[in-house]
């Protein structure tokens, strides 16, 4: 190398180029979409979110689960993303027009979520109702799982780490409520039935969860990821029990209390209440759903109806009715 | 393959006076580098034993996910990012400014000027990574990766950059000599790259952001050009540096170099995308950077191939010298980093490991097995010159070789199995979703495991560095060796 300036442009040059060429020139060509609507000029897609998911989005950049879910269908020619009932169609970039930050996860250590929100019970819940005013409409692949999909693999070094963490919950320390099962959870039904509410006023499901996806299944999987699911073992989700408060119940309980079990039972005369910022986490939860078509994206699941199902509420810990027998 | 007595434990001939002016010039510039450089040392060190503890946390809460969830700051979610971020801009960017600005005032044969502005660089740096970290800690984490600082700790990295680097590019203009050493562009434009790399990242990620999916495409174009054109280039003009003077050779070939430097450049600025493959973008871009990420190859060949021919014969040296140890095994990982990069960045293998652990052990390779080792071995040569001491117990240096050199050999198997074992599962519509997590509980396991090692490696390394900076190393014109040196030892590549 003779002398500086040529080395200057150099290192310039390539760096220019780069930024060019990968973000500047792909920022012309999808950088400036407009939402998608229909000849009247209704049924506009997307609709900017609302103030709670704003929020919310917030909280779910915040506290990482970013680094365990993405929010990207692939095409079905090279997934089996569309095959798990993850989405319809594959994303493209104007699904994600109002998103700041975009959350696209570079990894799967949990389920995609681009439609987590299209995925729940019905509508009349998108709100934090608790569980107890919703009994019959749960949908099929909430029932109780079958009595031998207890603990199918139980992790080595898994139940006794969970059992020696008391520091888990101070409050536990305190006598808990009887009926215990904390090393093994068993399956559902038998828990619940030996675990009563603490408060008798609430009449949760048969089997003490709620329905799949709905507004309060998000709010005690949150809380506790492995008590919504004997099957879930193995989930290696984080429990946000500091979006959550425990609190002396005064007065009437709260509306929005948490339906728990097992040990993660509150004290008598306590509650766990979600905060505001579990809230608006639940809310931008809810509110992901990129089913509506797009024009510029064929729809597989719309090409393939006839034979396959509707979308199910499948996928995250059980595959409700399953298409296959599993290979292993 | 040669004996003992080829290996050239001595300085090539020179007149003794021209040795004596040589070694006054080289004794005055590293007085002028001491502060800065062994500040800046100090600094990564203790970052780096942060980011290895919580490393560990962060590898054992994968698998044991009840384990600290009680309060917000302890959460995984929060600790993943702050760990990241600590062993980037704490640990690997700091350790590789302090090299670079050595071997710069070397290089450019003159005195650092005003080492006090270095000085409050540096800490402003580290506060700006305080900063950025606890404001993470706290819930500001902006969720994009390995740009997770909030903001406003960006611009105190700023200002501490700008206080540190403008010295060192300015050493150009006082440099002695018209030659321009392969090293020094790797630097130079390592030093240029950086401060428009973060200055596009968050303007266009902050300051004006831009609109929906482009906002990753920026993150991940931002995330691997700091890998290869920051960390990497410092990195390889490290080793550029390194092997030639530890072994007493002037690089294999001048042309090879000269094409190595500028296809890396050209190449590996444009790759990135390929993390996004099958993604909501237009496939043009994403193939462009598979294509760039196979045509890295060139670099790798042509910088693979001088490092090799100019060991040539001169391996066994290995045997002795920590900092030829610690380089070589950097330089191995760079082409092996670069390898399994491209393979994985293939569209019919990224179908599979898209998503899965594997991208992880990508980037593990990058940042520990070649930037780190090669950083590991430019401290033991650059160390004992500022301090004027040797290295007190080559049996620290040897375990902390083997322990680094495992520890990030078994993590990178683990994620990379535990990523084959990932994505096949997640491909399979007929597996539970929970089946693919399943299988990677054991891989991860083995993955704490091997963070213990680099805990352990990392704290002997400080050590023996503590011991060092406090004036605790032998006092002798010696290097340490490895391994006792059966020819006479006298002084060698000073």
């Amino acid at each position: 190398m003779k002398g500086l300036v040529p080395l200057f442009l150099g290192v310039f040059g390539t760096f220019a180029f780069s930024w060019f060429g990968l973000t500047v020139i792909p920022n012309l060509q999808i950088g400036a979409l407009n939402p998608q609507a229909d000849e009247e000029g209704t049924d506009v897609y997307p609709q900017p979110p609302s103030g709670m998911a704003v929020r919310g989005r917030e909280v779910y950049a915040a506290n990482g689960c970013v680094y365990c879910h993405s929010q990207q269908i692939r095409p079905d020619y090279v997934s089996a993303d569309i095959d798990r009932k993850w989405g319809e169609r594959r994303s493209a970039p104007r699904d994600y027009l109002f998103d700041r930050p975009v959350l696209l996860g570079q990894e799967r250590m949990g389920p995609d979520l681009s439609n987590l929100g299209k995925r729940a019970p019905g509508e009349g819940e998108k709100s934090a109702t608790p569980p107890a005013a919703n009994p019959p409409t749960a949908p099929p692949a909430q029932s109780p799982p079958p009595p031998n999909s207890g603990p199918q693999k139980p992790p080595p070094g898994g139940p006794p780490t969970a059992a020696q963490s008391p520091a888990a919950s101070p409050a536990q320390a305190k006598p808990a409520p009887p009926g215990n099962a904390p090393a093994q959870p068993s399956p559902a039904p038998a828990q619940a039935a030996a675990n009563p509410s603490p408060s008798p006023s609430a009449s949760p499901n048969p089997n003490g969860i709620p329905p799949l996806y709905s507004a309060a299944w998000h709010h005690r999987h949150l809380y506790a990821p492995r008590s919504v699911n004997p099957d879930n073992e193995d989930s290696t989700m984080p429990a946000y029990k500091f979006l959550y408060e425990k609190h002396p119940i005064s007065g009437e309980r709260s509306a929005d209390a948490l339906e728990l079990t097992g040990r993660d039972v509150p004290p008598p005369g306590w509650e766990v209440v979600p905060t505001y910022d579990a809230e608006c986490l639940v809310a931008y939860l809810m509110s992901l759903d990129q089913s509506h078509p797009l024009k510029e994206v064929k729809s597989v699941a719309a090409s393939a109806a006839a034979g396959s199902p509707p979308m199910a509420p499948a996928g995250l810990q059980t595959p409700g009715p399953p298409p296959a027998a599993p290979k292993k | 393959m040669t004996p003992t007595a080829d290996i050239p434990l001595k300085e090539p001939a020179i007149s003794a006076a021209a040795s004596d002016a040589e070694q006054l010039e080289r004794a005055r510039i590293d007085a002028s580098t001491r502060l800065p450089v062994l500040m800046f040392y100090a600094s990564a060190m203790v970052w780096l034993l942060i980011g290895t503890l919580l490393g560990v946390i962060v590898s054992f809460k994968l698998h044991q996910p009840d384990w600290l969830t009680d309060v917000g700051f302890l959460s995984w979610g929060r600790l993943q990012p702050v760990y990241i971020n600590v062993m980037i801009y704490g640990w690997a960017s700091m350790a590789a400014m302090g090299t670079a600005i050595w071997m710069m005032a070397r290089l450019c044969r003159t005195t650092l000027r005003h080492p006090l502005i270095i000085v409050s660089g540096i800490w402003f740096w580290n506060i700006g990574v305080l900063i950025g970290l606890t404001g993470i800690l706290v819930g500001y984490g902006t969720g994009y990766p390995w740009l997770e600082f909030p903001p406003y700790a960006a611009v105190v990295l700023f200002v501490a950059y700008a206080l540190v680097m403008s010295w060192a590019v300015l050493m150009f203009r006082f440099r002695r000599g018209e030659q321009i050493y392969i090293t020094q562009w790797y630097l130079l434009g390592a030093f240029l790259w950086f401060p428009w790399l973060y200055a596009a990242a968050q303007a266009m990620l902050f300051v004006v952001p831009i609109q929906g999916v482009m906002q990753a495409a920026v993150n991940c174009w931002y995330s691997n050009n700091l890998l290869f054109l920051w960390l990497g280039a410092i990195a390889l003009g490290t080793a550029y540096y390194m092997i030639p003077k530890v072994i007493g050779r002037p690089v294999y070939s001048y042309h090879l170099a000269t094409i190595g430097f500028w296809t890396y450049a050209f190449f590996s600025s444009w790759t990135g995308m390929q993390r996004l493959v099958d993604g909501p973008f237009p496939a043009w871009m994403i193939t462009a950077s598979i294509a760039a990420t196979i045509l890295t190859i060139i670099p790798v060949a042509t910088v693979g191939l001088n490092h090799h021919m100019t060991m040539q014969g001169y391996f066994p040296v290995m045997r002795y010298s920590p900092t030829l140890r610690f380089t070589v095994f950097g330089a191995m990982s760079y082409t092996v980093f670069s390898v399994v990069g491209i393979l994985i960045s293939l569209r019919s293998i990224a179908r599979y490991l898209h998503f899965t652990q594997a991208s992880i052990a990508y980037s593990q390779i990058g940042l520990y097995a070649f930037v780190t080792m090669i950083l590991f071995g430019s401290m033991y040569y650059i160390v004992p010159r500022l301090v004027g001491r040797e290295w007190r117990y080559a049996t620290l240096i040897k375990l902390h070789f083997w322990a680094s050199a495992y520890g990030i050999g078994l993590m990178s198997l683990m994620l990379l199995v535990a990523g084959i074992a990932q994505g096949a599962d997640q491909n399979d519509p007929s597996m539970s979703f929970i089946q693919s997590v399943s299988s990677t509980l054991p891989y991860l396991r083995g993955r704490t495991v091997a963070a213990l090692l680099l805990t352990v490696s990392h704290f002997i390394f400080a050590f023996h560095f503590g011991l060092m900076l406090f004036g605790l190393g032998r006092t002798s014109t010696v290097p340490t060796f490895l391994n006792p040196v059966e020819a006479e030892g006298s002084e060698v590549h000073r």
